[in-house]
């Protein structure tokens, strides 16, 4: 069997965690957001869900891998099978999130005129962009919480600090040169109503983009982590 | 012959603590190797290398014929059970449980025997249905034992597999251990304080001081290898002129001396003839002496003096 499918399977040997807490989580949102009830208002309830899958990359690190290596899992194979059941998670969440999207439109907000899976300008478009939208968003999250566990067991808590600050740094470089390039123009402005450049799926790209980095960077940092 | 295990100029510091130093070691396979010393001798950080969880600072290891670090073609057929073993449980729902872990193992081992690993949880009485983060010490310890038996793995290495397993238990890791050694033959590397109660299990013996290897020997060659000597004091010296001695002890008209050699026949006939009592020196003992755990520590390593 190849070594990424025994790591996946590893992973849903107890398939609630990975596959049941996000969605639990996210009925509880919706539950609470039902409750609060049908003033139309966005409160972001599906940001929650989209954390989960933040969370779920740390936990799959910090606490999956060092069983997992003792079982025979190479550092490289754990990384990649922990990454595709996170990317193979996203694929079928952003599916289902389209669908749940296409239900709230149907039915006027669930009959309560709640907007809950429709999120301006992110997910607010036609089915197909909701999915790919969705699933990159909740791939790169996953990938992302992944390095994070990866640093954190490399180097602890202080590397973990140093790993924040280096990427607040990078984030200040970017958006310095970015505007210093009269970029400006192209910052998002979906608050105040007013059409936005750079478009839903133009996002999707920039995230898509760093994902693949996450994937890069992790693949790198893991390789001399021990247990 | 291909040594199962090797290890060459091996050295792991951790800035400027040194947990193994210049290490040369071979195991051969199929066999039992004991691997035993005090506390922070070095150890687990040999064996978590071995199982690649940790990297050498320098120099090499070999199992199986190739570096197992990320080595997948090494480490399907390698099972590490660790003392310090760490599960994927939470707080709180869900629970890990004893099923989930023998599960996940059936999955990475091409020669995993699950009826093995269910005689195994009956005869420790763990329940497989019981949450891992509520087992004492002693079941956690079961439960890693377990799955170092029920692998069958080619290379097999525990390290301190018993720590807090009652004597029952400890004497049913070591049966199921050597039945199952027998119709399996396997490179066992075991990790132990427990020496002298595991010590007729151990074809060879590794004893390991500060990082280095103090001994590397057959088990056979260690047994009878120094023997204490007991009686009167001036026939204990009588007894001992000439010979390397590690330790004498006196009390009144009373002494004692730890020889090193073997005792021949002649010896016995001596000794019997003058009033003393020969002892052979048990495994723990001899590794105390190779540890440092008394004056003559260096004779255990081939340095001693007349």
């Amino acid at each position: 069997m190849n070594a990424m499918i025994k790591v996946a399977r590893y992973h849903l040997v107890m398939p609630v965690m990975f596959l049941g807490l996000p969605w639990a989580t996210l009925a509880l949102v919706f539950a609470v957001d039902v409750a609060q009830g049908g003033d139309k208002a966005f409160r972001a309830g599906l940001a929650v869900f989209f954390g989960m899958f933040f969370v779920t990359g740390v936990q799959r690190i910090g606490r999956w891998l060092p069983f997992g290596l003792t079982l025979g899992a190479t550092r490289r194979s754990f990384y990649a099978g922990t990454a595709l059941l996170g990317v193979s998670m996203s694929l079928v969440s952003g599916l289902v999130i389209a669908g749940l999207q296409a239900i709230e439109r149907g039915t006027g907000g669930w009959g309560l005129s709640i907007t809950f899976f429709r999120v301006p300008y992110v997910l607010n478009g036609p089915w197909y962009a909701t999915w790919l939208t969705s699933f990159v968003g909740l791939a790169a999250l996953f990938v992302y919480g992944m390095w994070y566990g990866i640093v954190n067991r490399r180097w602890g808590m202080l590397g973990l600090l140093a790993f924040i600050a280096v990427q607040v740094l990078v984030a200040i470089a970017v958006s310095f040169v970015y505007s210093r390039s009269g970029g400006g123009a192209l910052m998002l402005r979906p608050a105040g109503g007013h059409p936005a450049t750079l478009s839903a799926l133009d996002l999707t790209g920039v995230i898509a983009a760093l994902t693949v980095v996450c994937l890069a960077g992790g693949q790198a940092t893991i390789r001399r982590v021990t247990v | 012959m291909t040594p199962a295990i090797s290890a060459t100029g091996l050295t792991r510091k951790y800035y400027d603590q040194v947990a193994l130093d210049d290490v040369h070691l071979a195991i051969g396979a199929g066999t039992i190797t004991g691997l035993l010393g005090r506390n922070g001798a070095g150890k687990t950080t040999l064996l978590r290398i071995l199982g690649g969880q940790e990297f050498p600072s320098s120099g090499s290891v070999q199992v199986l014929g190739a570096a197992p670090a990320e080595n997948q073609d090494v480490l399907r057929r390698l099972v590490l059970v660790r003392e310090d073993q760490t599960y994927p449980d939470y707080q709180g729902y869900p629970n890990f449980k004893v099923s989930h872990a023998l599960r996940a193992a059936s999955f990475f081992y091409p020669c995993w025997d699950a009826d093995l690993a269910s005689s195994l949880l009956e005869d420790f009485r763990l329940p497989a249905n019981k949450a891992i983060k509520s087992l004492s010490r002693g079941q956690r310890s079961s439960l890693g034992i377990t799955i170092g038996l029920a692998a069958r793995a080619e290379v097999t290495l525990f390290d301190e597999p018993y720590a807090g397993l009652d004597a029952v238990a400890r004497q049913i890791f070591y049966d199921r251990l050597l039945a199952d050694y027998a119709d399996f033959p396997r490179t066992v590397l075991l990790s132990t304080h427990l020496i002298d109660e595991a010590a007729a299990l151990f074809e060879n013996v590794v004893v390991i001081d500060r990082g280095r290897v103090m001994l590397d020997t057959a088990a056979d060659g260690l047994r009878g290898m120094a023997t204490t000597v007991s009686g009167p004091v001036l026939a204990v010296n009588s007894f001992t002129g000439g010979r390397p001695v590690w330790e004498r002890r006196g009390l009144g008209s009373q002494a004692s001396a730890v020889i090193v050699g073997q005792i021949s026949p002649e010896d016995r006939e001596r000794a019997r003839s003058l009033g003393l009592d020969l002892t052979p020196l048990s495994l723990q003992q001899l590794v105390v002496q190779a540890s440092g755990g008394s004056a003559g520590a260096g004779a255990v390593t081939g340095r001693a003096s007349a």
